[in-house]
């Protein structure tokens, strides 16, 4: 008996040893992970999603298609900042890097109206986009640098557009319009200033006044060619646009009216079909401007947040805009 | 070449009772035309930092069009638009070198035959501010492709619109950015013609004009002759502004910084300080105006000399950069070989010459300073000669124009008046180059600079002889055939004589 029971303590141990060797057997011969492929270098792409509204169009990016008497102009300056436009997450979200920290620009943008139509032309100016490089999963991420005194020169992705009312008169409770722009590349991919690549936007315009109220609004689809490896976060082909804004005006002082409002903005990529590659953005913005019909001055300034903070929306942005405008058409010479 | 007033402009009686009878139809399609023209003419591009020349009134510009219609008042502007294209095609024949890029130096003018051009454009825009006040933004465009990357000519390199950097690609970029602000003192009254980078206005004789922003340099100081837009006239860099005029800027020719100008009737004074190059000839720019910077000032007189204008104008500059001497270059590679234009870990260009000294080895802040003087002056009607010629230093390294140390240029410039053709424009003449001896004993031993270095040299003024002839056609639009003969290229006897052949087509709105 007792060398039954001593036979069987041995076999559980030789089972044990047996099961433990299997075991180890199995865990050294399991297949090794795939191995890591070397991170790939991506390209960089036009990180701004801010595109001011022409001169003369009244909000920072709605546009109150205003447009109407006969030959005149307007000249503008927008200048601003967005914080961490392009932030890239690891597809487990364990990592994350602030590619694009800071931008900082100048818009200079000249237009010409002649009854209902619009032309102009608007030149951006990078003044300031840092970022920070670093490895995530499969990309290698390349941080732009671009500073006044190293580029005192560069005049990224200049637009010309032309806008046009369709409906409803200056001043009226609707207006609808409808413009398109054409986009040069003529930044760096590197600084993230550019596709290069160039690119269109047709948009349909919505505004109104009523009372001390001023709306507009916007929807329209950027043309927009994704080339090349670009980081996650970064354009997947055409995209849709979509804004809409709205104010109360106060007069403030003789002459001078403000209004005061929200905006909100966005752009998602069509064949993503609002499946995360959207960015939303809201503003509120306030501008002081003259009144009457001779030429006058309008100041904007804006705060902004990403409120879904992706696709280059930043996590927060501030605008400072001046406008000298040549005439406003005689309907919207006054204050209601 | 002189201004017809306006007083003298042919009446377009054709295009004013068509527009009084159906002002809005008519126009419109054409309005619709010229704006988008404008607009698409900024696409392509363009680069060149002279002045651009006020537009005679009987031209065709966009801005007289809408004058004419009754649209705009061109007289007393809020805003004015004005663009420009320009394409120059050069060829040179194989031309005859003892050496080229000697023992592994790198900026010899290739003697094999090569073709150059540029393409360029530009949008003049301009807005009046409030009074006095004037703001004007000029976005350009450049396509262009030189000689041997740029290498081995000085004053006589033979297209004034090529650029260090650039490349066939288009770029784009805003060459001006600057406001300009006016205070009367009384006087005459100065009528200012509408042109670009000019609001139509009427000024006091006496005056004084404060400039701040990014612009070149020579739109204010030493304008082009006769008031001949330099797109009309010579292609050869050395009759753009004095060749040893070493002005700070980027390597487009563009700066930061400000303008004063006191004019008092027929007087005008004007000092400027601007932004240097972070490394000599490239792009970016230092903004530390009171460490780095490059001082100027100018005096010019207008006269007249039996009935004929003139003017007279004397230019001094000071720049404060960091920069090279040559001596020192020297000195440092003959104290330690090792220094060499091969092993200089700091900015350098590239010479792949060992025996050689190197600039690189000693920049520092260095001053640069040079005195110059030019005159005009009508002898007939729409004919008149000029002059211009300048002494630098030659201690110090070109830091943003070209290599020359000491230069002088003569010519005569016409209008087609005598012969019918008022709107066409020839001329002729001579630009010589020279550099100092010590900057010729670096260039000896193999180094080079920016532009210039074969590897040796036997030292001789480069000298550059330019013809042109510009048919005018529809007054908006010319067609240039041009000859140049430049001798010595990089001030080398044993190079060359070069000839260059080029065409210019040119186009104003």
């Amino acid at each position: 008996m007792a060398n039954f029971e001593s036979h069987r303590l041995r076999l559980r141990r030789v089972l044990a040893r047996l099961l433990c060797g299997a075991a180890f057997v199995i865990a050294i011969a399991r297949p090794a992970p795939a191995q890591q492929s070397a991170p790939q270098p991506t390209q960089g792409f036009a990180v701004e999603r801010f595109y001011p509204s022409a001169p003369g169009g009244g909000w920072f990016v709605m546009d109150d298609i205003d447009i109407g008497g006969g030959l005149g102009g307007a000249v503008s300056l927008t200048s601003g900042y967005a914080r961490n436009p392009l932030e890239v997450t690891s597809a487990g979200k364990t990592q994350q890097l602030a590619l694009v920290s800071g931008e900082s620009f100048v818009n200079l943008a000249a237009a010409i109206t002649y009854g209902r139509f619009r032309w102009y032309l608007n030149l951006p100016v990078p003044l300031s986009v840092t970022g920070n490089s670093g490895t995530l999963g499969a990309y290698r991420l390349t941080a732009p640098s671009v500073s006044i005194g190293a580029n005192p020169d560069t005049v990224s992705d200049p637009r010309i557009g032309f806008d046009t009312r369709l409906f409803g008169k200056p001043g009226s409770v609707l207006r609808l319009g409808a413009g398109a722009q054409l986009i040069f590349p003529s930044g760096s991919r590197a600084d993230y200033v550019s596709d290069g690549r160039y690119r269109a936007m047709f948009r349909f315009l919505a505004a109104g006044d009523t009372g001390h109220f001023s709306y507009a609004g916007q929807f329209g689809l950027h043309v927009r060619p994704a080339e090349g490896s670009l980081p996650p976060g970064g354009p997947e082909g055409n995209e849709l646009l979509f804004g809409a804004g709205a104010g109360r005006r106060f007069t403030v002082h003789s002459g001078w009216d403000a209004v005061i409002g929200p905006e909100f903005f966005g752009e998602t990529a069509v064949h993503s079909n609002y499946s995360g590659q959207t960015g939303f953005e809201g503003l509120l913005t306030g501008r002081l401007e003259q009144t009457g019909g001779k030429p006058h001055l309008r100041f904007k300034l804006g705060i902004g947040h990403g409120v879904v903070q992706s696709f280059g929306a930043p996590q927060w942005r501030v605008l400072v805009g001046v406008e000298l405008i040549g005439q406003r058409p005689a309907t919207r010479a006054s204050t209601p | 070449m002189k201004n017809i007033g306006i007083h003298d402009i042919p009446a377009r009686l054709g295009v004013r009772t068509e527009a009084i009878g159906n002002g809005r139809s008519r126009v419109l399609p054409r309005g619709f035309l010229l704006l988008g023209s404008i607009l698409l003419a900024s696409v392509p591009a363009a680069a060149q930092n002279g002045a651009p020349a006020p537009r005679p009134d009987d031209q065709f510009s966009f801005m007289q069009l809408l004058a004419d219609e009754g649209l705009h008042d061109i007289e007393n502007e809020s805003w004015n638009a004005y663009g420009q294209f320009t394409y120059i095609s050069s060829w040179k024949p194989s031309f005859h070198a003892a050496y080229t890029n000697l023992n592994g130096s790198i900026n010899s003018l290739l003697p094999n035959a090569e073709r150059s051009f540029t393409g360029t454009a530009t949008l003049y825009l301009g807005v009046r501010l409030w009074h006095g006040a004037e703001f004007y933004v000029v976005p350009e465009v450049i396509s262009e492709l030189p000689f041997s990357q740029l290498k081995g000519l000085a004053g006589g390199i033979q297209n004034f619109e090529l650029q260090k950097g650039g490349t066939t690609t288009p770029q784009i970029y805003h060459s001006r950015i600057f406001a300009k602000q006016t205070f009367g003192f009384g006087g005459d009254p100065v009528k200012k013609d509408s042109s670009p980078m000019q609001l139509g206005t009427t000024e006091d004789s006496r005056r004084l004009v404060l400039v701040a922003g990014n612009f070149s340099i020579l739109d204010f100081f030493d304008k082009n002759a006769f008031d001949i837009d330099p797109r009309q006239g010579f292609l050869s860099l050395g009759f753009l502004t004095y060749a040893a005029y070493d002005f700070a800027s980027d390597a487009r020719g563009y700066s930061y910084g400000g303008v004063a100008e006191l004019y008092w009737d027929d007087w005008a004074v004007r000092f400027g300080r601007i932004t240097p190059p972070k490394n000599p000839n490239q792009l970016p720019v230092d903004f530390r105006l009171f460490k780095y910077y490059g001082d100027q000032i100018e005096l010019e007189h207008k006269h007249k000399v039996f009935g004929q204008e003139g003017t007279v104008r004397l230019l001094a500059y000071r720049n404060h950069e960091d920069m090279g001497r040559f001596a020192d270059a020297i000195a440092a590679f003959e104290a330690d070989p090792q220094k060499n234009a091969t092993t200089c870990p700091g900015f350098n260009y590239g010479s792949n010459n060992a025996n050689a000294p190197d600039l690189c080895w000693v920049r520092k802040p260095n001053v640069k300073v040079g005195i110059g003087g030019f005159f005009e002056q009508y002898v007939a009607k729409d004919i008149g000669v000029f002059s211009r010629a300048m002494y630098s230093d030659g201690k110090t390294e070109v830091d943003a124009y070209t290599s020359a140390d000491r230069s002088a240029s003569v010519g005569v410039l016409a209008k087609g008046s005598l012969w019918g053709r008022a709107n066409d424009v020839a001329g002729a003449g001579v630009n010589l180059s020279w550099i100092s001896k010590v900057h010729a004993d670096y260039l000896g031993m193999g180094g080079v600079d920016g532009f210039v270095g074969d590897g040796a040299i036997r030292p001789g003024a480069e000298t550059a002889f330019d013809a042109f002839y510009s048919v005018s056609f529809r007054r908006w639009l010319w067609l240039t055939g041009d000859f140049q003969h430049v001798a010595n290229p990089g001030f080398n006897q044993d190079r060359g004589p070069v000839n260059i052949f080029g065409v210019r087509i040119h186009g104003e709105f």
